[in-house]
C-alpha cells in the first residue's frame, strides 16, 4: 500500500489514487475468496466465525477509509459515521444478548 | 491533466465553518442514521436465527453460495468503478467519469438481476416464500430492503449520468430538458431489458435448452434492449459544451458515498446472512 | 403574517440569468398563500410548525378532556370502550408527535439559525420538505376520525400482536403506521439539516463552546432523532408487512416473537423522551440567565450533561419492559443504566439553581414557566427514579403511577419549557410583548390545574389502578382521586384557554416593544423585531459566549467590525438569498398520496397499488425538478436601519 503518498501530499496524488483503488479492490476480492473457502474448512466453529467477522471488518474498514475517502477527509466525518456505527453495533449486540438469554428462548424451541 | 488544486480544492470548502462541504456532511450524517436502520433489520434476522422454530427450513439447503459469491464480487467491482468515477470528475475528466458511471450502473444492474433471479429461484424451486416461514420473512425483507437501496442507487446513477449531458447554453438548445428525460428512459430501458434478458437466458440454460430457444422465448426483451441501446447511444452524441465539470464533483462524491455504503452493508449481510449458515 | 417578513427583493438581478425553461418557474410571491406554500425561509417555516403544533395541541387536549370526563366517576358511559381506546391512543400520539415535537421544531427552525449568526439553514428547500411531510403525516394519522374504521386505537406504542391484522383488522392501525413513517421522514430530514447547519454555518468566532445552550440542545436532539427513528421505522415496516403481506415478524404461529416489537419500539421510544425534553431544557437554559442577569452557571458541564443524557438514553430502553420476563441479567443491567442517567439530569438542575443563586431575579412570565419547569420536572424525575428500581416497577408498571410520572416530565417539563419559550421569544418574532398580568395568570391556572390533575395519579397508581381501562368499579377506593383529577384537567384546560387567548390577542393588539426588551445575552436579540428576511444585515463576528452581551458591552469595537463587513458584503453584490420553490411541497404531496394508497384506501390491490405508485411518481417528479432547478438564489441589500 502506497501510504507514503498520503503523508507526502495530504490530498493523495491523483495517479496513486487510481492505483490505490484498484489494489484495494483486488484485496477485497481476495478476502472475499478466502471467506468463501474458509467456511468449508474443518476448523472449529468459533474459529471460523471469528475469522469471518474479522475479515468482514477488514473489508468494511478498507471501503470506508479509502473508497469513501475518510482517511483523507477531516476527522469529523469519521467521528460522525462511527457514532452511528458504534450505536448500531452496540444495539445489535445488546439485542442478541437479550434474546440469547435462557429466559428469552421461545417455549416451542425448548419443548422440541 | 495535473492536480486540480488550481481552481477547486475538493478537500476544503472555505464557505463552511469546518471546511467540510455541506452536502458531504449531510450524506455522512444520513449514513450514520442508515447504520441504525440496517442494524435493526439485521438484528431482527439474527434474532430469529438464534432459536428457529422446529419445522424451520434449512438455509444451507436453500442458498446458493456460488450465486451469492458472484454477486458479491460484482458489487465490490461496482464500488471500485464508483470510486474511479469520483476520482475522474475531481480531475475534470468528464469522459472517464461517464464510462465509470456506466460500468457502475452495469455492475449494479447485474447485482440486481442476480438478486431477482435468486428470489425467483428460492420461491419456485426451493419453496421459500416471504410468508411461509420466519426465515423467508426476515431473509426477503432484509435482502429486499438492501436491494431497494441498490435500485435507488442505480436510478440516481442514471440520473447523474444523463445530467452530465446538460448543455451550457440551455437557451439555445431548448429541447434539452425533454431530451434528458428521454435519455433517462432509454438508459433505464437498457438496464431493465438486459437484466431480464440475463435472467431469461439463465432460466433457458437451466432448462437445458439452447440459445435459439432463448432468443425466440425472450424476443421482445431483446428488441427492447436493442432499441433502448440505440437510443442511448444516439442521445449521448456530443452536442457542444456541457454544464458539468469539476464543480459538480461534490454531487458525484455524495452519490458515491451512498453507493459505497450500500456495498459495506452487503459486506455485513453476506457474512451474517449467508456465510454463517454454512458453519 | 407579513410582519415577520420585510423584503427588499425587487425582482431584478444585476447579472441576467440564462433564460430558463418554463418548467423551472420561480415562485416569487412575498405575500399570500403561494408565499407560504413555496417559502424556504426558516422563520416562516418555524412559524408554520408552531401554528400546526398549537392546533394539534388543542386537539390532543380535547382528547384528554374526553378521557377525564369518562373517568370522572365509576362505571361511566360518556365513551364506549372502543372510543376510549381511540382517545388515549390519539391523545398520546398527537401530543408527542404532533404537538411537542413540532413545537420544539418551531423553535429549532426560527431561533437556532439566529443564535449562530446564520442567514438560514444549510438546505432551505429540504427544510420546507420536512414541514410539508410533517403535515402529510399529521393528516394521515388523523383521517381515521372521519372514517368508518375510526382513529387508531392500539395505544401510542402499538404493541404487537394487538396491532396485528388478526386483532385489529381495519385500516386505523395502517393509518397510524403510515402517518408515523411520514413523520419519521420529516423528522430525520429536518434533523440532518440542523446538524449540518450547526456544524457548518456558524458565524466567524462562534466556536462550539460559545454556542448558546439552546443550540447545543438542538444539535443533540437532532442526533437523537437521526439515530433513534430508524429503529421505529424498521418496527413499523415489519408491522406493515405482517398486516399487508402476511409475513411473520410478530406472528407467533409461524415463529415470530411479539416481544421483538417492544424492543425495537423502545430502542426508539426511549431516546424519543429525551428528544421531547432536551429542547425544553435548552429553552430554560436561555431564560434563567436572562432573568437572573447572570451567565449560565457551569456552561461546559451543562452541555456535557446534555450530551451524556443523549448518549445514555440509548442504553436504557428495556426499563419499559421490566415486567416482560427478560431475565435477571438484562433487567439488572437496564436498571443500573437508568439510575445512571439520573446523574447528568441532576447535574443540570444543580447548574440551573446555581444560575439563579445570587442573581438579580426578574419574575417575568417566561421566568415563572422556567422556574415551574425546574420544580415540576424534578418531581417527574423522582417518580422516574422510583421506576428505575425494577422490583418497585413491578407494581408500578402499567398503573397510573407511570401516567403521573410522564405527565410531570412532559407537561411540567417539556410543555412548561416550550410555553416559556413562546413568551420569551414572542417580542422577537412579532415585535409585541404579552401582558405580564395575563401571562402570569395563565401560568398559575395551568400550574394549579396541572398539579390537581396529575398529583392524585401517583396515589391511584400505588393503589393499583391500571392504565388504559375505560372504566372502573366504585368500590376500589379510586373514586375521589379520579374526580379531583378530572376537575384539575378542566382547570388546566381553562389555563390553556387563557394562555391561547392572551397569545392571539397579543399577536394582533399587544403592546409593541423595542429591540431586545429583556436585555438578553444571545445573538437572536441583536436584530430587529420582527427580523428582516435576511436576518443579519451584517454577519456578526463572535468574540465570546453570550455573544450579544459582549456586543452590547463593547459597542465601539463591534461598530468598527460591522462597518468593515458591510463594505465587504456590498463588494460581493449584497446578501445572497435562496429562491422560493414549489418542489418540496410537490414531493411531500407525492408522499401523502403514496400514504393514502398504502394505508387509507380500501378496494384491495387494484386500487391501492396504482395510487401508491402514482404517489411515488409525484414524489419522484418533485425531487427531480428540485434537483434540476438548481440553487442559485438572488441578491438583496440590507436596509440602512437594520445595520
Amino acid at each position: 500500500m502506497s501510504t507514503h503518498t498520503a503523508t507526502a501530499d495530504h490530498h493523495g496524488s491523483d495517479e496513486n489514487k487510481f492505483q490505490i483503488y484498484v489494489q484495494i479492490a483486488m484485496l477485497l476480492a481476495v478476502i472475499t475468496g478466502v471467506e468463501i473457502v474458509g467456511i468449508f474448512l474443518p476448523f472449529a466453529t468459533w474459529l471460523i466465525v471469528t475469522g469471518l467477522v474479522l475479515l468482514s471488518v477488514v473489508k468494511f474498514m478498507y471501503v470506508i477509509f479509502f473508497f469513501m475517502h475518510l482517511r483523507w477527509d477531516k476527522p469529523f466525518c469519521t467521528i460522525l459515521f462511527f457514532i452511528g456505527l458504534v450505536l448500531a453495533s452496540g444495539t445489535t449486540w445488546a439485542l442478541l444478548e437479550i434474546f440469547g438469554a435462557q429466559d428469552s428462548i421461545p417455549l416451542t424451541s425448548i419443548t422440541s | 491533466m495535473s492536480s486540480s488544486s488550481a481552481t477547486i480544492d475538493h478537500h476544503h470548502d472555505h464557505t463552511t465553518t469546518t471546511g467540510i462541504p455541506n452536502k458531504k456532511l449531510l450524506m455522512w450524517a444520513f449514513l450514520a442514521s442508515d447504520c441504525m436502520f440496517f442494524g435493526c433489520l439485521i438484528s431482527t434476522h439474527l434474532i430469529y436465527r438464534l432459536h428457529p422454530p422446529p419445522d424451520a427450513p434449512v438455509a444451507r439447503d436453500i442458498f446458493s453460495i456460488e450465486l451469492t459469491s458472484f454477486s458479491t464480487f460484482i458489487l465490490l467491482m461496482s464500488s471500485l468503478m464508483m470510486a474511479l468515477a469520483v476520482n475522474a470528475i475531481q480531475k475534470n475528466n468528464l469522459k472517464s467519469m461517464r464510462w465509470s458511471l456506466l460500468t457502475t450502473i452495469f455492475f449494479g444492474a447485474i447485482f440486481l438481476g442476480c438478486q431477482v433471479y435468486e428470489f425467483q429461484h428460492f420461491v419456485h424451486a426451493k419453496g421459500l416464500t416471504i410468508t411461509n416461514s420466519i426465515l423467508g420473512t426476515t431473509f426477503y425483507t432484509l435482502t429486499g430492503t438492501h436491494g431497494t437501496h441498490v435500485a435507488i442507487g442505480v436510478l440516481w446513477l442514471i440520473l447523474m449520468y444523463v445530467r452530465s449531458f446538460q448543455p451550457v447554453n440551455t437557451a439555445a438548445d431548448r429541447g434539452w430538458f425533454w431530451r434528458g428525460v428521454l435519455h433517462i428512459i432509454a438508459i433505464t430501458g437498457v438496464v431493465m431489458f438486459s437484466m431480464f434478458a440475463v435472467i431469461g437466458l439463465t432460466h433457458t440454460l437451466q432448462a437445458g435448452e439452447g440459445l435459439l430457444a432463448f432468443v425466440s422465448h425472450d424476443f421482445g426483451l431483446l428488441i427492447g434492449l436493442a432499441v433502448s441501446t440505440a437510443l442511448s447511444l444516439f442521445l449521448a452524441r456530443p452536442r457542444g459544451p456541457v454544464a458539468f465539470n469539476e464543480a459538480n464533483a461534490i454531487d458525484v462524491e455524495s452519490m458515491g458515498l451512498y453507493w459505497h455504503f450500500v456495498d459495506i452493508v452487503w459486506i455485513v449481510i453476506f457474512t451474517a446472512v449467508y456465510l454463517l449458515e454454512y458453519i | 403574517m407579513d410582519a415577520t417578513v420585510k423584503s427588499t427583493y425587487t425582482g431584478h438581478e444585476e447579472h441576467a440569468p440564462q433564460t430558463r425553461a418554463a418548467v423551472f418557474w420561480r415562485p416569487s410571491a412575498k405575500t399570500g398563500l403561494m408565499s407560504w406554500l413555496t417559502t424556504v425561509d426558516h422563520k416562516k417555516i418555524g412559524f408554520l410548525y408552531g401554528v400546526f403544533a398549537l392546533f394539534f395541541f388543542l386537539v390532543g387536549g380535547v382528547e384528554a378532556l374526553l378521557i377525564r370526563l369518562q373517568l370522572a366517576v365509576p362505571n361511566n358511559d360518556v365513551l364506549t370502550a372502543h372510543q376510549y381506546n381511540q382517545m388515549f391512543t390519539m391523545h398520546g400520539t398527537t401530543m408527542i408527535f404532533l404537538a411537542i415535537m413540532p413545537l420544539s421544531a418551531a423553535f429549532f427552525n426560527y431561533i437556532m439559525p439566529l443564535q449562530i449568526g446564520a442567514r438560514d439553514v444549510a438546505f432551505p428547500r429540504l427544510n420546507a420538505f420536512s414541514l410539508w411531510t410533517f403535515v402529510a403525516g399529521a393528516v394521515i394519522i388523523n383521517l381515521g376520525w372521519f372514517m368508518k374504521d375510526g382513529a387508531p386505537d392500539g395505544g401510542w406504542f402499538g404493541y404487537a400482536p394487538l396491532t396485528s391484522k388478526l386483532y385489529n383488522p381495519d385500516h386505523s392501525i395502517d393509518m397510524w403506521v403510515m402517518g408515523l413513517q411520514l413523520l419519521g421522514v420529516a423528522s430525520i430530514a429536518a434533523s440532518l439539516n440542523f446538524i449540518v447547519t450547526i456544524i457548518n454555518m456558524r458565524a466567524p468566532g462562534m466556536t462550539m463552546m460559545r454556542l448558546p445552550v439552546f443550540t447545543w440542545m438542538t444539535l443533540i436532539t437532532a442526533f437523537l432523532l437521526i439515530l433513534s427513528f430508524p429503529a421505529i421505522t424498521i418496527a413499523l415496516v415489519e408491522l406493515m408487512m405482517d398486516r399487508l403481506f402476511g409475513t411473520s415478524f410478530f406472528e407467533i404461529s409461524n415463529g415470530g416473537m411479539p416481544i421483538l416489537w417492544q424492543h425495537l419500539f423502545w430502542v426508539f421510544g426511549h431516546p424519543e423522551v429525551y428528544i421531547l425534553i432536551l429542547p425544553a431544557m435548552g429553552v430554560v437554559s436561555e431564560i434563567l440567565p436572562t432573568f437572573s442577569r447572570k451567565p449560565l452557571f457551569g456552561y461546559p458541564i451543562v452541555v456535557f450533561s446534555g450530551a451524556t443524557i443523549g448518549f445514555l438514553g440509548f442504553a436504557v430502553w428495556s426499563h419499559h419492559m421490566f415486567t416482560t420476563g427478560m431475565g435477571t441479567v438484562a433487567t439488572a443491567a437496564f436498571a443500573l443504566a437508568t439510575m445512571a442517567i439520573a446523574v447528568p439530569t441532576g447535574v443540570k438542575i444543580f447548574n440551573w439553581i446555581g444560575t439563579l443563586w445570587g442573581g438579580h431575579l426578574q419574575m417575568r412570565t417566561p421566568m415563572m414557566f422556567a422556574l415551574g419547569f425546574i420544580w415540576m420536572f424534578m418531581m417527574g424525575g423522582f417518580s422516574g427514579i422510583m421506576h428505575s428500581a425494577a422490583p418497585a416497577d413491578a407494581q408500578q408498571q402499567d398503573s397510573y403511577f407511570v401516567i403521573a410520572h410522564f405527565h410531570y416530565v412532559l407537561i411540567g417539563g417539556s410543555l412548561f419549557g416550550l410555553l416559556a419559550g413562546i413568551h420569551y421569544w414572542f417580542p422577537l418574532m412579532f415585535g409585541r410583548k404579552v401582558s405580564e398580568f395575563w401571562g402570569k395568570l395563565s401560568f398559575w391556572v395551568i400550574f394549579a390545574g396541572f398539579n390537581a390533575t396529575f398529583f392524585p395519579m401517583h396515589f391511584l397508581g400505588l393503589n393499583g389502578m391500571p392504565r388504559r381501562t375505560f372504566t372502573y368499579d366504585g368500590n376500589l377506593g379510586w373514586n375521589e382521586p379520579n374526580l379531583i383529577a378530572t376537575v384539575g384537567a378542566f382547570i388546566l384546560g381553562i389555563g390553556v384557554a387563557i394562555y391561547f387567548g392572551v397569545m392571539i390577542y397579543t399577536y394582533f393588539k399587544g403592546e409593541k416593544v423595542r429591540r431586545d426588551p429583556w436585555d438578553a445575552r444571545t445573538l437572536e436579540w441583536s436584530i430587529p423585531n420582527p427580523p428582516p428576511e435576511y436576518n443579519f444585515a451584517v454577519t456578526p463576528t463572535v468574540h465570546a459566549r453570550d455573544a450579544f452581551w459582549y456586543e452590547k458591552h463593547h459597542k465601539a469595537e463591534i461598530a468598527v467590525e460591522k462597518a468593515e463587513h458591510a463594505k465587504e458584503d456590498e463588494a460581493h453584490g449584497g446578501i445572497h438569498m435562496p429562491f422560493q420553490s414549489i418542489y418540496p411541497l410537490v414531493a411531500s404531496v407525492g408522499l401523502f398520496v403514496m400514504g393514502l394508497g398504502v394505508a387509507v384506501l380500501g378496494g384491495g390491490a387494484a386500487v391501492k397499488l396504482p395510487v401508491s405508485i402514482a404517489g411515488i411518481a409525484i414524489m419522484f417528479i418533485g425531487i427531480f425538478m428540485w434537483a434540476h432547478e438548481g440553487n442559485e438564489g438572488y441578491h438583496i441589500h440590507p436596509k440602512k436601519e437594520d445595520l
